[in-house]
């Protein structure tokens, strides 16, 4: 068999090669089920222990108000509420699509959900698969609601509570918030969501900061 | 001195005549087609994506409408999606450099080989200006189909083809298909 | 190893480029190499005269094919992040078919036809000029042809995905129809060689 195999031509090896590769690819099973990752397990839990990757909603603001492009802001909820509200320059990326949406292993990617509960499970999933730059909106889109949207003025607010607040306000009203200055009587089901002045971006590849397709 | 010059002489115009005469033939197409598919391969690994050049031509089309008509190519979004938000160059483009490189990797194989000349390729019955307008129809149409069937024989049948894309083989199929339905008509040209 | 490496954010933008050239040199050199500068060899094709064209882009295909495969198999490459175009069917074989049109009747294809160019064929640089000529006719009747490029959009969807089988089975028919095709090639050849000399 062997010596059959070494009088063939070069190209006729090659075809008993290929041939022989296949043969074996049908019982190889699904290169795309392929999910080992060298994954630095101790690294993972020290960067989740001391906060280091989490962001404020406050530096949030900052950066979108600043207009700073050097991340992506994530929004792992579902369609229905990413439609009803979502924080501006945010892209929607459900959890179970994260490995094949087009982030880039190189990006500043920033995700954010209700709470921390579904960033934290996305952020250790990004950060198995090799993505270098993943960070967690703390608390989420509740703590955007509380803290930038509707920021309360407590009753009894010390002179820097005040200042704090005054600083927050504008804040508040660049992005279409309504600070709360008498905390006691609002209802919460009064109060409306900004209307969304930028169009809903759901697809990351055909985002206008991307230029163009990647194929011929 | 004189000698030494005119010996060099003999060298230089014996080495200029073995060059013409030399004209290898092509490359067994099997160890080709290994060499192209490691070339493919290497794209996957390196970059995450395939080959192409469609999509070069297409670049360097929207970017000269911009330059001579920018208000009418910022209206149509064929051409704006090639132009981009104008944030980067558009020529600074994967495609636009790969193909510089085609162009470099071409010429560099013809002159190892002793293929470069300047000719025209087409069979004996048919007059260059007979083939000139075949080239440029033939290329007039092969830039509409590249961009309806979203890529060329480099980006979908090639690249597409290895990563068993449903669309790309579909686009190969209907390649041969197109080729063959209208050989018979164009034979004069080449046979 | 974690491939992609560009998408696993080993290098920029800038140094993707210097990739583009070199991989660009590479294809360039094996298109050169595999004849296809010269619009004779691949029209011959058409004609059942040369098969080189098959040959070529078959024995790529299932290279590339294999190597991306296996190398997802064992870990290096996470073909997830590998580029797949997405299928719209109805356009794509009508544009294919349109296409094969231009590649007899020019003699070449957009990639070929700048081998054939830096090898000095003219012809070769006047099909060029017809590729930027046609995109910019595609590009100006884009508004009335936006549903048409759009319709039968059926995202990233791969053969296995169609026919409900393994991608694997799918790589193996692919070899086993590869090869099929070149013995035919290589008869075909010899058929019309014997053909040719009789006239």
């Amino acid at each position: 068999m062997k010596d059959k195999i070494m009088q063939l031509s070069g190209p006729k090896k090659l075809a008993v090669v290929a041939f022989a590769f296949g043969f074996i690819a049908m019982f190889a099973g699904n290169p795309y089920d392929n999910t080992f990752t060298n994954v630095n397990t101790k690294e993972i839990a020290l960067s989740s222990m001391n906060d280091a990757d989490k962001i404020s909603v406050s530096d949030l603001a900052d950066w979108i108000i600043k207009a700073k492009a050097d991340y992506k802001l994530v929004d792992l909820r579902s369609q229905e509420k990413f439609e009803e509200y979502f924080i501006p320059s945010a892209y929607n990326v459900l959890p179970v699509d994260l490995s094949t949406s087009g982030l880039m292993r190189n990006e500043k990617i920033l995700l954010y959900g209700d709470d921390n509960v579904i960033s934290a499970q996305a952020w250790f999933l990004l950060k198995s698969r090799g993505y270098k730059g993943v960070y967690i909106l703390d608390g989420g889109i509740n703590a955007w609601k509380d803290q930038i949207l509707f920021p309360k003025l407590i009753a009894d607010a010390t002179p820097e509570q005040t200042i704090e607040f005054n600083k927050m306000k504008e804040v508040s009203l660049y992005f279409g918030g309504a600070p709360q200055e008498n905390s006691e009587q609002v209802n919460k089901a009064e109060i409306k969501m900004p209307e969304l002045k930028a169009p809903v971006q759901t697809n990351l590849t055909t985002a206008p900061k991307k230029k163009k397709r990647e194929g011929c | 001195m004189t000698i030494l010059t005119e010996t060099l002489k003999n060298e230089k115009t014996a080495e200029k005549t073995t060059h013409i005469v030399v004209e290898k033939p092509y490359s067994n197409p099997y160890y080709t087609g290994f060499g192209l598919g490691l070339v493919l391969l290497a794209a996957f690994v390196i970059m995450g994506r395939g080959l192409g050049a469609s999509g070069a031509i297409s670049t360097v089309t929207a970017v000269t409408v911009n330059a001579v008509a920018p208000e009418h190519a910022q209206s149509n979004e064929f051409f704006r999606g090639y132009i981009g938000d104008g944030t980067t160059n558009p020529l600074k483009d994967w495609l636009v450099f790969e193909i510089i490189g085609v162009l470099v990797g071409g010429f560099i194989s013809g002159a190892l080989a002793g293929r470069n000349k300047i000719t025209v390729e087409k069979g004996p019955r048919v007059s260059t200006r007979t083939r000139f307008i075949y080239a440029f129809v033939g290329g007039s149409l092969m830039g509409i189909g590249a961009k309806i069937a979203r890529g060329c024989t480099s980006g979908q049948a090639l690249t597409g083809g290895a990563l068993l894309n449903v669309g790309s083989w579909a686009f190969m199929l209907a390649v041969f298909a197109g080729g063959y339905a209208v050989a018979y008509f164009v034979r004069r040209q080449w046979i | 190893m974690n491939a992609p490496f560009y998408k696993f954010g080993l290098f920029g933008m800038d140094i993707s480029l210097v990739v583009a050239f070199i991989i660009g040199i590479g294809f360039g050199f094996a298109l050169e190499r595999g004849g296809f500068g010269n619009a004779r060899i691949l029209a011959a094709q058409f004609y059942f005269t040369n098969m080189r064209v098959l040959k070529v882009m078959f024995t790529a295909i299932v290279t590339a094919m294999l190597g991306v495969f296996y190398l997802s198999l064992i870990g290096w490459v996470d073909l997830s992040l590998v580029y797949v175009s997405e299928t719209y069917l109805v356009p794509q074989i009508v544009g294919g078919l349109i296409l094969g049109f231009g590649f007899i009747i020019g003699g070449y294809c957009p990639g070929t036809s700048f081998v054939s160019f830096a090898t000095g064929r003219k012809d070769g640089l006047v099909f060029i000029l017809g590729v930027v000529f046609g995109t910019f006719v595609i590009g100006e009747l884009f508004p009335y042809i936006t549903d048409f490029y759009y319709s039968s959009a059926m995202g990233k969807i791969t053969l296995p995905d169609v026919f409900g089988v393994s991608y694997g089975m799918v790589v193996f028919a692919v070899v086993v129809m590869a090869l099929g095709a070149f013995a035919a090639a290589e008869w075909g050849e010899k058929v019309m060689a014997k053909k040719n000399a009789g006239k």
